[in-house]
């Protein structure tokens, strides 16, 4: 843990420094591009309460990868389950007429529950079919992509729109700022609480772990896998719903064209560069949203194009995930010297 | 006396981060000597042949070869220069008849780049006739007895030409009258003026065969001397490091009522072969049932089948009267304590913490390991019970949380035999439970099978070793071909009747005719 820690941290620094090098071969500034990026992400109020809204869907998608990774599953169905949990979200907000302190929580209800149908309909084709859930969840990401399009198109159509949108949500369904920050970030951090009690505390993540470790060893050890493993597909298929259904809630209030844009295949990335630790999560998280809030930034002041956060994200993954695994083999090497000389002596 | 053909200096080997696997090893091996390698499990001496063949790299250390300085950087280029191994598992292409296995990646060809079909079966056949094997060039690999597949591995290295043949653990898969055969066959190559290197840990088989023996303790070369000098209590001193005592005072058994019954067990395979064929069988508690056989004739698919790891086609299971013959696997893990062969792939999670490992299956049956309405796992419960099991079963480890693979592997098992030991089943299912242990951690582990069975459990020990099963066994039941095909009292057979048996019968008779 305190390892990973560390090698968290250096691998972060390294890859902006990389990233310096890059700027500085294009003939920019480094240090005040990244001053533009902190700039216009922690250090002003606006940038702060923008940052924190991004880090919702990139964080909770990230947390539905970590769990399902961490227990073996290969589900990468987080694009298609945060689109139909803004769905469910939407359609509810539109069309149920209930007060504020109700609606707010059915309409979150709904986004989880459109989460968990996505991912159910998975764990189900693989339950009565042995259909591998890599492939179904990547594909289901496509038809609930176009299902959406479809129903922002046609039946939800806003009349008064030029493009494919619904109509805005009941304004009760509106989640409020607090002290400038989006409401949403309060349900992000409690989302991320739980699954850490749930993950490091509970009965539940203790055989998820071992699952994802050894599956054979969970079953003999009298775990019951098969049902762990559609719990683990509505569970994460519920994060991914719930960061959809908090951003329609929390930002443009209707479902527009593009919504879920490349959030939740962040999330997975994150899910990776944090090697499925819940708090490793949710500070790459918070680290992607600010780099890519700073970014738009610092292309009003510098010449940077924001482009080049991609680049900057990409080298941040590799340079993390290799050094973690270097790191390991050099503190190894290190020992096994260290040992080759005592047991000649 | 003959020339040193190979000589090993001062080789060292740490496998990272910080495992001693050779220290300053230095052994020289004569050419046309039988020379032994000896030592427990994790003594280095199939370390030390890897680093002679290219397979590990050195830390430190020279190989000389007739004097010269040599590096094999791979198993090729030790072949080329006349040395070849044989490994512990035997790997051939079942589908291919034994001369192409032999020629495989080293065939005669025609001028066009053709295979020549017809030299290439005339070599191996003449290769065959040369060292009297007794194999069928034409027969295909798959047909033929695990014994004869180790001759085609050695008829491989032959036809390469090479003059050293090392081989690793060669009658670990051999019933008795199959060994006598192997052996005979390598005094006969080593009459011819091979040199063979011979990794073993069962001494009689080393004082038997060997010229030259060295043995090896903990990544260190003990000694080297020739077999007419040694005893076999002198070999075992050198190799544990103390005296060993070989019969374990095993009172007679008092056995009570039958815990484990098995009526017909069928397991069928995808194919409908059936891998384990009507074996019916009982336990009763305060008694220790062995099973013995070759490797691969049903005992895997007997422990699957008990264990609810397998479908049973036919036939019933009942333990204390329960039927659990179709029970899912948690239910028969309130009757059933169970240590597996394959620590790593079903004994344990490795990168899980020891005492992740330490509570499974105790966190589910024992309410006490949880909180919050069973939601929440009871930590200090848990720790409690990993303590428990490092004072009880005399685990060495520094911190609970520490990585399971950490551990040694004597370590490791005592780790599973303790959590599967306090479950305090009826019914304690063991396969394989000495794998890969030292001498030390073997008797431990035969010390708590008999204290097993004053307790009153019922055991079923499941193991390729027969030295263990005649050891701590009241009874031995041997599997062949998926059927149980012998059910003897220890006190009144021999290893002779069990080996006889463990070939299913005919094959012994025409094994004793070679002899």
């Amino acid at each position: 843990m305190r390892k990973q820690t560390f090698s968290g941290i250096l691998g972060v620094l390294a890859a902006l420094v990389i990233g310096g090098v890059v700027l500085a071969l294009q003939k920019f500034n480094p240090f005040s591009t990244y001053g533009a990026l902190l700039q216009y992400s922690l250090l002003s109020a606006s940038g702060l309460s923008a940052m924190l809204s991004r880090a919702v869907p990139l964080v909770l998608t990230g947390l539905s990868a970590s769990i399902a990774f961490g227990s073996g599953l290969n589900n990468l169905g987080q694009p298609g389950q945060l689109v139909i949990g803004a769905l469910g979200a939407t359609v509810v907000g539109l069309f149920v007429p209930l007060p504020a302190v109700a609606l707010i929580p059915v309409c979150i209800a709904a986004a989880m529950v459109g989460g968990m149908l996505w991912s159910g309909l998975a764990a189900g084709l693989r339950r009565a079919f042995a259909m591998d859930e890599f492939i179904v969840t990547l594909m289901l990401n496509f038809i609930a992509d176009y299902f959406a399009l479809w129903a922002i198109t046609y039946p939800l159509f806003d009349p008064a729109a030029l493009s494919p949108m619904t109509r805005p949500i009941r304004t009760y369904a509106w989640l409020s700022e607090v002290g400038g920050i989006n409401a949403s970030v309060l349900y992000m951090v409690v989302a991320t609480v739980l699954c850490w009690l749930l993950m490091s505390k509970g009965v539940s993540g203790y055989e998820w772990r071992i699952m994802g470790q050894n599956r054979l060893f969970a079953r003999i050890g009298g775990c019951r896998v098969d049902a762990h493993y559609v719990r683990v597909m509505l569970v994460t298929g519920a994060l991914a719903g719930l960061a959809g259904g908090l951003m329609v809630m929390g930002g443009p209030h209707r479902f527009v064209k593009g919504l879920g844009a490349n959030y939740a295949w962040d999330g997975v990335m994150i899910a990776v560069v944090a090697n499925n630790s819940i708090p490793g999560t949710f500070f790459y998280g918070l680290l992607f949203s600010m780099l890519q809030q700073g970014a738009i930034g610092m292309e009003l002041v510098t010449a940077v194009p924001s482009e080049f956060i991609d680049v900057l994200q990409a080298i941040i993954v590799l340079v993390v995930v290799a050094g973690r695994v270097s790191l390991n083999l050099m503190f190894d090497r290190i020992a096994t010297r260290k040992k080759l000389r005592e047991s000649l002596q | 006396m003959n020339s040193v053909l190979i000589d090993l200096q001062h080789i060292s080997k740490v496998f990272p981060p910080a495992t001693v696997a050779l220290s300053d090893v230095s052994v020289s091996f004569r050419s046309g000597e039988i020379h032994a390698l000896v030592g427990e499990n994790g003594a280095g001496k199939t370390t030390l042949m890897k680093v002679l063949y290219g397979l590990e790299r050195r830390d430190r250390g020279d190989i000389l070869l007739r004097g010269t300085h040599v590096d094999f950087r791979n198993p090729r280029e030790a072949i080329a220069a006349g040395i070849g191994m044989v490994h512990q598992e035997i790997l051939l292409i079942p589908e291919y008849t034994i001369w192409q296995n032999v020629v495989l990646g080293a065939e005669p060809v025609h001028a066009l780049g053709a295979l020549d079909i017809r030299t290439a079966r005339e070599r191996v056949a003449r290769k065959i006739d040369e060292f009297q094997f007794n194999l069928d060039p034409d027969a295909p690999v798959g047909s033929i007895s695990v014994a004869a597949r180790q001759k085609v591995e050695i008829l491989k290295l032959l036809y390469r030409d090479v003059s050293v043949l090392i081989l690793d653990e060669p009658t670990a898969v051999l019933a008795p009258q199959e060994v006598g055969q192997l052996f005979l066959e390598l005094q006969h190559l080593r009459d011819k003026g091979h040199t063979i290197i011979f990794i073993s840990h069962r001494l009689d088989e080393v004082l038997g065969l060997s010229d030259q023996v060295t043995v090896m303790r903990r990544g260190k070369a003990v000694a080297t001397s020739p077999a007419s000098r040694l005893t076999k209590e002198e070999l075992a001193r050198q190799m544990v490091g103390r005296s060993v005592v070989f019969a374990a005072e095993r009172s007679p058994a008092e056995p009570g009522e039958p815990v484990l019954v098995a009526q017909g067990l069928t397991v069928r395979t995808t194919d409908g072969r059936d891998a384990l064929d009507q074996v019916s069988l009982q336990v009763r508690s305060g008694e220790i049932l062995g099973v013995a056989g070759v490797e691969g004739n049903g005992q895997f698919e007997l422990v699957n089948a008990i264990m609810g790891l397998s479908t049973i086609a036919a036939g019933s299971l009942f333990v204390q009267g329960i039927d659990l013959s179709h029970a899912d696997i948690l239910t028969r893990r309130r009757f059933i304590s169970f240590v597996p062969q394959d620590r790593g792939r079903m004994g344990a999670s490795l990168p899980a913490s020891i005492l992740e490992n330490a509570i499974m299956t105790h966190h589910i049956l024992d309410r006490s390991f949880r909180r919050w309405r069973g939601l929440a796992l009871n930590y200090r419960r848990a720790i409690a019970l990993t303590r428990q099991i490092q004072h009880q079963f005399d685990v060495s480890m520094e911190n609970a949380a520490a990585p399971f693979q950490s551990l040694s592997g004597g370590n490791q098992q005592k780790v599973i035999l303790g959590r599967e030991l306090l479950l305090e089943a009826p019914l304690v299912l063991m396969d394989q439970p000495t794998r890969g242990l030292d001498v030390g951690s073997t008797e431990y582990v035969h010390g708590l099978l008999l204290d097993l069975r004053n307790r009153k459990k019922a055991v079923l020990l499941v193991s390729a070793d027969l030295d263990e099963v005649f050891t701590v066994a009241d009874r031995i039941i041997v599997m062949s071909r998926g059927q149980l095909v012998a059910d003897l009292r220890t006190e009144e057979t021999t290893r002779e009747e069990v080996g006889y048996y463990m070939l299913g019968g005919k094959d012994a008779v025409h094994a004793q005719a070679d002899i």
